[in-house]
């Protein structure tokens, strides 16, 4: 933490709001969004009036197809009953951290001092076909060879198995299911999750085959969900809250579509790539993070995590998640520990638990880093001293990687 | 999906074609116009993989699949290297069917696999059919995989006699027992995978056909697919043969090439051998070579008597001047319109003329070209090495050619029926190439195929010097038959792939 330079902030978040994700039947998409802006308008301290809102940034998958419905500016501006400039971004799983990216760089650019941004999906709606809809992300070839999403990340954890899993005696797959223990026990606390109940690892080994070596309890789950979050400019934040959460790090890169276009399936080059520029943005190391909301749609990709941003050696992050997993005493968050380095992963049960709406995740991942950040997670708060936290979100299977770190204190 | 991005597509995904870069080699999947290192310095050109080999870098097995591959059930889909172009590609691996309990997938890492062209979906039963090569079988599993070396001809293309220059023959990995009791003598059958057709038949025994040759295929100016169960009324299978297998000389994205498919009952393919002969010779034609195949998914409703004897594959034969491996020396149709057997436009299944299937159709046709044709060649059955019979079933092509004169010694190597099944078109064709699998040059082979409706062809072939030569590169029928891999199924197993 001593590390860390006083740092130029680039935004900061001042109000946020969510709903709960699972399946929510009785709300159409805009609905959801329109609730969670509403509560992020509402939770600025000093108050805030919608005509202070000078633009919007959303983040959305699917929804033409789920919802049958395009120009999300439109129903938004009919929902809010405003006329601001909107955009929608799609960037399938990496939507809402990209719409948090595009929305950093319009208030950096000095035309914008305050801007909601909002992620949202509405998934269950197609319940029979969305497994279908989400190849979208995927490269048409890999649709044809029969892929699913569970199928693309279950080949790259096999050949990650394979790779650095070999002569483990079936820890590495343990860790691959220790990753979903821990962040079912996150969720407990989290009145937002859609799962909020334990699992063994032998519930993950007994849950139904998906694509193997990936079983059900792997996955991230198919959900329902909005979250938005008020940005403004660092200049003006004081005027909205006493505690404004500062972005001090935005950054992204891309990759091939396909995984069999890229260099490894054992890891994701975007992420690497965003890592190496936002911690470079902040003169940071992965010793500062404190708090991380990694993208853990499958087990494997919160692994890769670790090994991409540099938090561990490349195929040595099953061993941090077995190791710290099996040390860990306490009844609360499961730090993952590294020599010096000890951070907690999705401390809200991550996409894995507290639910993937594909669209609202990257804004979702802010969202609780923006309450961990302020003391203001409840009984799900890791603790109160926390100062420097991590939102990584990734599209497809690394298609595109975003990541933003932020502080509540600028040293 | 739209015809436009279907046609797109096919020009990819039949040949598995990448884009190379002829500065550093880089390769490029699907094709791009640069490439990202050499920037405007790029020179691109388009490679295939189809003949090539790859391995599997990882996969899984999707249980939880989409809905175009519900006819799949559940399957491993992987991601493959092809080892010479750097080059990495998503494909499914087929013939392969899953245990219900976990599978270890990392055990099929680094296995060799090969191209294979099969269905990929389709668009509900009146919707487009899907092709590609991006299925792959594993190398080690039941298919050997073989190279496609052109050879440059060692006559003259305007010498020779017209004949076999080469064939191919395709048998499914999967096979159905009689319950342990011979139905006419038929004791087990093929059927297919669920992605494989009568056009992937066709396509297989083509590619095999080539290989066995060893022919350019731009040399092969007209193709000929002989079948009753081609998976479209109206649209060719022949043309996805040409294109898939790069039949004529290319022409942007297309061959200057002809062909069509035809239905006579079981004698689709063999009546177009004399066609493809006769072409080969013709000066006017201006091609080198002409493909003729017969290949079907035999079809038969369920309980049927025809259901205990159908088959499936496809054999293609190369005609042409050059290197024949046997002469067409002799050629007899003899035809009556005979109502034995018949499907309806729209009917899904064939019917059964009652009596008339054995005596007046069958036998009489058979016998009376069979016959006829050595009347015509001054021959006797003592001058003929082997009979190749359209095979029903095991006991009408014995029965007919004893009757003929012949014995069992010259009919029981084509007799493949008890092992495969009534391929329809392709029986007669694959009875010929299991005798041309051990013939002996100055061999003579009578074969005689017969049609519902009825009629026979009846040819005689000498074999020549060359076929020694090109032995090493055919797998003949009795490998596939006696293959070590080969897998049983169950009747439910059998009807559910062989209706799709």
């Amino acid at each position: 933490m001593k590390s860390i330079k006083k740092l130029k902030p680039l935004a900061a978040v001042v109000g946020a709001g969510r709903t709960k994700f699972g399946e929510l039947w009785y709300k159409n998409p805009e609905e959801l969004l329109t609730e969670a802006g509403l509560k992020a308008v509402e939770s600025v301290e000093h108050g805030l009036m919608r005509k202070d809102i000078q633009t919007c940034y959303f983040g959305s998958f699917l929804y033409q197809v789920t919802n049958k419905l395009a120009l999300i500016p439109g129903y938004m501006a009919r929902e809010l009953g405003m006329n601001i400039p909107m955009s929608n971004t799609e960037a399938a799983c990496g939507s809402g951290g990209s719409a948090l990216y595009n929305a950093c760089l319009g208030i950096r650019s000095g035309v914008y001092d305050v801007a909601l941004v909002g992620g949202f999906e509405k998934m269950t709606d197609r319940s029979g076909k969305i497994i279908d809809d989400l190849m979208f992300a995927g490269d048409p070839h890999e649709f044809d060879a029969g892929y699913t999403f569970a199928g693309l990340y279950a080949s790259m954890m096999a050949r990650y198995i394979h790779d650095y899993g070999d002569g483990s005696d079936g820890r590495c797959r343990e860790a691959l299911a220790l990753v979903a223990c821990k962040n079912h026990h996150h969720a407990v606390g989290n009145e937002y999750a859609q799962f909020r109940r334990e699992f063994s690892v032998d519930d993950v080994f007994n849950s139904p085959l998906v694509a193997d070596p990936v079983r059900m309890l792997h996955c991230s789950p198919v959900s329902d969900g909005a979250v938005a979050l008020v940005v403004v400019s660092p200049e003006v934040a004081k005027k909205y809250t006493d505690t404004p959460i500062y972005i001090v790090g935005s950054q992204q890169a891309t990759d091939d579509v396909s995984i069999s276009s890229r260099e490894s399936l054992t890891g994701i080059k975007a992420t690497r790539l965003a890592m190496e520029k936002v911690l470079k943005e902040t003169s940071m190391t992965m010793g500062d993070i404190q708090v991380a909301e990694v993208h853990d749609c499958f087990t494997i990709e919160e692994i890769f995590f670790l090994e991409d941003s540099g938090f561990c050696k490349k195929g040595e992050g099953w061993k941090i998640v077995y190791d710290s997993y099996n040390s860990f005493k306490g009844s609360k968050h499961i730090p993952y520990v590294n020599g010096d380095r000890e951070m907690v992963v999705n401390a809200g049960g991550g996409l894995k638990a507290d639910g993937h709406p594909v669209g609202a995740t990257g804004v979702r991942q802010v969202y609780e880093c923006f309450k961990q950040l302020r003391g203001e997670a409840g009984g799900n708060q890791v603790d109160n001293t926390l100062n420097v936290a991590l939102c990584h979100n990734i599209g497809g299977t690394g298609g595109i990687a975003t990541v933003h770190i932020l502080m509540r204190e600028l040293q | 999906m739209s015809e436009p991005i279907t046609r797109r597509k096919i020009l990819v995904d039949y040949r598995i074609r990448a884009a190379k870069c002829e500065n550093c080699g880089r390769v490029y999947f699907p094709p791009k116009s640069f490439c990202n290192v050499e920037g405007r310095r790029s020179r691109m050109r388009l490679v295939d993989h189809f003949y090539e080999k790859g391995t599997l870098v990882s996969g899984s097995v999707i249980r939880v699949h989409t809905k175009k591959f519900d006819y799949l059930q559940s399957f491993l889909s992987g991601v493959i290297h092809f080892q010479q172009d750097n080059l990495k590609v998503p494909g499914r691996i087929t013939d392969y069917v899953p245990p219900p309990e976990e599978v270890d997938v990392t055990e099929f890492i680094d296995r060799e696999v090969v191209p294979r062209f099969r269905k990929t979906y389709t668009d509900g039963a009146s919707g487009l059919i899907y092709y590609s090569s991006m299925n792959f079988s594993f190398e080690d599993d039941y298919y050997p995989f073989q190279e496609y070396k052109p050879i440059k001809p060692s006559g003259s293309k305007n010498e020779g006699k017209p004949g076999i220059v080469g064939y191919g023959v395709y048998l499914p990995k999967f096979r159905i027992k009689n319950d342990g009791q011979d139905v006419l003598g038929v004791m087990e059958r093929g059927l297919p995978f669920a992605d494989e057709d009568t056009t992937t038949f066709a396509v297989e025994a083509g590619k095999r056909a080539l290989i066995h040759s060893a022919i350019d295929s731009r040399y092969v100016k007209k193709c000929f697919v002989g079948s009753e169960s081609a998976p479209y009324a109206v649209n060719p299978s022949m043309s996805t043969v040409s294109q898939v297998l790069e039949l004529g000389e290319k022409y942007e994205d297309g061959f200057f090439s002809g062909g069509i498919d035809s239905q006579f009952a079981c004698k689709a393919a063999t009546d177009l051998f004399i066609d493809a002969a006769a072409l080969v010779a013709y000066p006017t034609f201006g091609g080198e070579y002409v493909m003729v195949i017969g290949a079907d998914n035999s079809q038969a409703a369920a309980g049927d008597p025809l259901d205990y004897t159908v088959g499936a594959g496809g054999t293609a034969f190369i005609f042409g001047k050059q290197d024949v491996i046997a002469t067409l020396d002799c050629y007899v149709p003899y035809t009556s319109d005979t109502p034995d057997f018949y499907r309806r436009d729209g009917e899904e299944y064939p019917k059964h003329g009652g009596r008339f299937t054995g005596i007046p159709a069958y036998f009489k046709h058979v016998g009376t070209a069979m016959r006829a044709v050595l009347k015509a060649c001054d021959l006797t059955p003592k001058d003929i090495q082997y009979v190749a019979n359209h095979s029903p079933n095991a006991k009408f092509p014995y029965q007919v050619a004893i009757e003929a004169g012949f014995d069992r010694e010259q009919i029981e190597p084509g007799l493949v029926v008890k092992d495969i099944g009534n391929l329809y078109s392709g029986s007669c064709p694959t009875a010929l190439a299991a005798v041309l699998d051990i013939a002996e040059p100055d061999d003579k082979i009578l074969m005689t195929s017969y049609g519902s409706g009825a009629g026979s062809d009846a040819y005689i072939f000498t074999v020549t010097n060359e076929i020694e030569r090109k032995r090493e590169r055919s797998i003949t029928v009795k490998e596939q038959i006696e293959n070590p891999h080969r897998q049983y199924v169950d009747y439910c197993t059998y009807r559910r792939w062989k209706e799709r």
